[in-house]
């Protein structure tokens, strides 16, 4: 039993390091916000970690794929539920995060008799321009990290998600400096494969400081792809459709990467 | 242990991707309220529902075109002239109503919400035949008003199907949920058979089957049916020139569902029907 409020702190402890190790071989994921829309993108072999959630909504996720399941069935029971007792305008990734998922992962992670999700997620909202653009990153004690300007934070138009903190501290460094949010599709997805393989690379050799050098990244990049299925989606900024969701496939990017 | 107040139990009732099923769940979904049927000889009623009235669709060259007249009565009073009969609910499926709106509309709302749920949950999209048969339910649920002798819906339903052949689909429903597939045209509502004459004397006897038609030659053969419907129903609206209602027309093609634009049905209405 858990009884002086030491052995609980103690308790979270311990389990917060035991799911950042699970979360730690998460390959990455990029959000880039361009001109038409926002693009989503991994690159990986086997499971599917791009969704849709509703109209102008999607998530990518790392972690266990049943986590996963259970949080992006709830995200669309709530969305849909929303869209449809009100109006799609209606449905928003704020309220649905931070009133719904994050109370959620929070308690289920503090309940140390209970499992926590092992699950790290980024949501994303396409708004009318890109400044009304949402990216939301959701970890598994129901921490909300957003790209808005608030507190002083200089707002970004991306977003990233990535199985260490170091790994996804270098893909936004990246991201920094270099990509704008006017950017066309073919820059968007070719920063989004640059950021992805900063991201993994940091997976693998973690002692390593610093961003990549340019050529290195090239390197990296083309011998991932070789083995490795690009996996993208995007929310089209385009306001004529009602769903903007839309999946691409690794076929009809490879001809617009740059070698 | 009670998690949460998000519900997780996707798959424990009813089948997984169910859209009528969670929002029962919820509480959200108006159940069939099944009462006594007025009895023969019983007071005379006196409220009326507001109902739409008729609508049509056939298979023509450039796929299937389906028109609505855009009257809504209730009883002999015109409620109003511009409503929207002809209901997209996904890229390549149309519902066309005839009968209650307040019923109608908000099946027609069901069944959007149901075909996406079913795609986001399920990762896949709802087969023809998984769309067919949730409306069917729909109606089958509701059969409890149509008792009441309030809420009656018959709707037309046509869709795409890219698999395993391309090829569009027209489907026709009864008041309980029956769903028959129509081979050329079909027809509901009060006006319907006035424009079940025209279409199976064009179908049999015109100048060319309705397969074979341009969509031109499809709007006026459409235009003239609902024409010749609203000479004898009064629930039909037909075409209003003074005050430039025409009916509305959608056709569903493999490239998706096109609404053809007011003026080009003007175009064609002055042509061939005036």
């Amino acid at each position: 039993m858990i009884e002086e409020p030491y052995r609980w702190v103690e308790a979270i402890a311990n389990r917060r390091e035991y799911i950042e190790t699970q979360l730690a071989p998460g390959s990455p994921i990029a959000a880039l916000g361009y001109r038409d829309g926002i693009l989503f993108l991994t690159v990986g072999r086997t499971r599917q970690k791009l969704f849709e959630i509703y109209d102008r909504i999607a998530m990518g996720g790392i972690g266990h794929p049943g986590d996963i399941e259970r949080l992006r069935m709830a995200a669309i029971e709530l969305a849909s539920t929303e869209g449809f007792t009100r109006s799609a305008a209606d449905v928003s990734l704020r309220r649905l995060v931070h009133y719904s998922l994050s109370p959620v992962m929070k308690s289920a992670f503090e309940q140390v008799y209970g499992a926590p999700y092992l699950a790290r997620m980024l949501f994303a909202e396409v708004g009318q321009r890109p400044s009304e653009d949402l990216f939301l990153r959701v970890e598994y004690d129901g921490e909300i990290a957003t790209n808005g300007a608030t507190y002083g934070q200089a707002r970004q138009d991306f977003a990233v998600l990535s199985g260490t903190p170091q790994s996804r501290e270098l893909m936004e460094a990246f991201l920094k400096s270099q990509h704008a949010p006017d950017a066309s599709f073919e820059v968007a997805l070719n920063s989004a494969l640059d950021a992805w393989s900063i991201g993994h690379m940091s997976l693998q050799a973690s002692d390593a400081n610093g961003l990549p050098e340019r050529a290195a990244i090239s390197k990296y990049r083309q011998e991932q792809l070789a083995g490795r299925g690009i996996e993208a989606a995007l929310l089209e900024r385009d306001a004529s459709m009602a769903i903007r969701y839309r999946s691409l496939s690794d076929t009809e990017l490879r001809p617009l990467i740059n070698e | 242990m009670e998690r949460s107040p998000v519900a997780f139990d996707q798959n424990s009732s009813g089948a997984a991707g169910d859209f009528p099923a969670l929002l029962r769940r919820k509480g959200l979904l108006s159940p069939a309220i099944i009462g006594p049927t007025p009895q023969a000889g019983s007071p005379q009623k006196t409220w009326q529902p507001t109902e739409a009235t008729t609508i049509l669709a056939f298979k023509f060259s450039g796929g299937v075109l389906v028109a609505g007249d855009r009257r809504a009565t209730a009883g002999n009073t015109v409620v109003y002239d511009r409503a929207d009969k002809v209901l997209e609910i996904d890229r390549h499926s149309i519902m066309a109503i005839a009968g209650v709106p307040a019923t109608a509309w908000e099946m027609a709302r069901v069944l959007e919400h149901s075909f996406q749920y079913f795609r986001r949950t399920q990762l896949q999209e709802m087969s023809v035949d998984g769309k067919v048969r949730a409306l069917s339910k729909l109606l089958r649920d509701n059969f409890g008003f149509v008792m009441q002798g309030v809420g009656v819906v018959v709707p037309i339903f046509a869709t795409y199907d890219s698999h395993p052949n391309p090829e569009a689909h027209l489907y026709f429903y009864d008041a309980m949920g029956a769903q028959f597939e129509a081979t050329d045209y079909a027809a509901t509502g009060s006006g319907s058979p006035a424009v079940r004459g025209i279409l199976y004397y064009e179908n049999n006897w015109g100048a060319k089957p309705l397969h074979k038609m341009s969509e031109d030659e499809a709007v006026s053969i459409a235009l003239r049916a609902l024409d010749t419907a609203a000479e004898s129903d009064t629930s039909t609206g037909g075409v209003d020139r003074s005050g430039k209602i025409y009916p509305l027309m959608k056709i569903v093609s493999g490239e998706g569902i096109t609404t053809l634009p007011e003026d080009k049905i003007a175009a064609v209405f002055k042509e061939t029907v005036a």
